[in-house]
């Protein structure tokens, strides 16, 4: 897949991971498991360049005696999704068109 | 290998890289292994897991700009004196090296866009001629010269084919060069973090 498209769906992906409520790092991998694997390397890549763009926030709070960091989304953040939700309305109504000329168009 | 032949491990896979990001990615990974072995996982499983370090290595340093690396490389304390005495007195030798070293690069980079250049170019002189010898074809067929108009048909076939061949060929160094290239960038960033491990 494109470098660029791969990075912005990714960056959607983790958003999402949090959109319904604060979620640490392996659970973040874990939730997105199903649906594409992620590496640890990868997503605090993703993670840093989400806080810098203020998509979201970090604490850090005690767990089991140990240190955990915990993100939570921003405004800005539910917005990026839901402009990637309209952006792939549109994405999709291309997809549709593209793969009708699969399934025997004119040759 | 356990949790602190990891970290271990990884702090000096990152050497080069500026001290809290180092110590941010540890505990990054720290808490990843932590939160595996919570769920059952023995130590060992749970390193297993996160990943050879090499590939994590890697990937950490093509996630960050070159720019960055660099920056990391300026001293933060001021400069003693007879650091920039012989900063002074070397810069002859150092600024040269430095040119030089530039320039090696950017050659390089030329040398690989003028390839990929040249070879467009043909491509393109190709299909014009191809495209040219038509119109002559009919020229020389409306004035009656008959084994002039098949040569010039003959030519812009053979020029046409010639085209479509070389096109893919043009193609495949185009996204060579391209890969090259990126190759080349990595490295360069590769030569600053080594010198800053060897240290």
């Amino acid at each position: 897949m494109d470098v660029q498209l791969k990075r912005g769906l990714l960056d959607v992906c983790v958003l999402a991971a949090i959109k319904n409520g604060e979620s640490y790092g392996y659970k973040i991998i874990k939730d997105m498991k199903p649906y594409l694997e992620l590496s640890e390397s990868t997503l605090y890549t993703i993670l840093k360049r989400l806080e810098a763009a203020k998509m979201l926030t970090v604490r850090t709070a005690e767990h089991e005696g140990r240190l955990r960091k915990y993100y939570r989304i921003t405004a800005a953040g539910v917005a990026r999704i839901n402009d990637f939700k309209e952006e792939w309305k549109e994405v999709i109504q291309i997809y549709r068109f593209v793969a009708r000329e699969d399934q025997g168009g004119p040759v | 290998m356990n949790k602190r032949e990891f970290l271990e491990e990884l702090r000096k896979g990152l050497a080069g890289l500026p001290q809290d990001d180092v110590e941010e990615r540890l505990t990054f990974y720290g808490e990843m292994i932590d939160d595996r072995i919570e769920e059952g996982l023995t130590e060992e499983e749970a390193v297993a897991q996160i990943g050879p370090i090499g590939d994590i290595v890697s990937q950490t340093f093509s996630d960050i700009p070159l720019l960055k690396l660099v920056k990391e490389k300026m001293p933060k304390r001021s400069l003693r004196a007879w650091e920039i005495i012989l900063l002074v007195l070397g810069f002859p030798l150092w600024f040269a090296l430095l040119v030089a070293a530039f320039a090696v690069v950017l050659a390089l980079y030329i040398v690989i866009w003028a390839l990929v250049i040249a070879l467009w170019a043909v491509e393109v002189a190709f299909a014009v001629a191809a495209v040219a010898c038509v119109p002559l074809a009919v020229f020389y067929a409306v004035k009656g010269n008959v084994p002039a108009a098949v040569a010039f048909v003959g030519a812009a076939l053979l020029l046409a084919g010639l085209a479509i061949f070389l096109a893919f060929g043009c193609v495949a160094a185009s996204k060579g060069a391209v890969k090259l290239a990126r190759l080349i960038g990595r490295g360069v960033k590769r030569l600053f973090v080594r010198k800053e491990n060897t240290k």
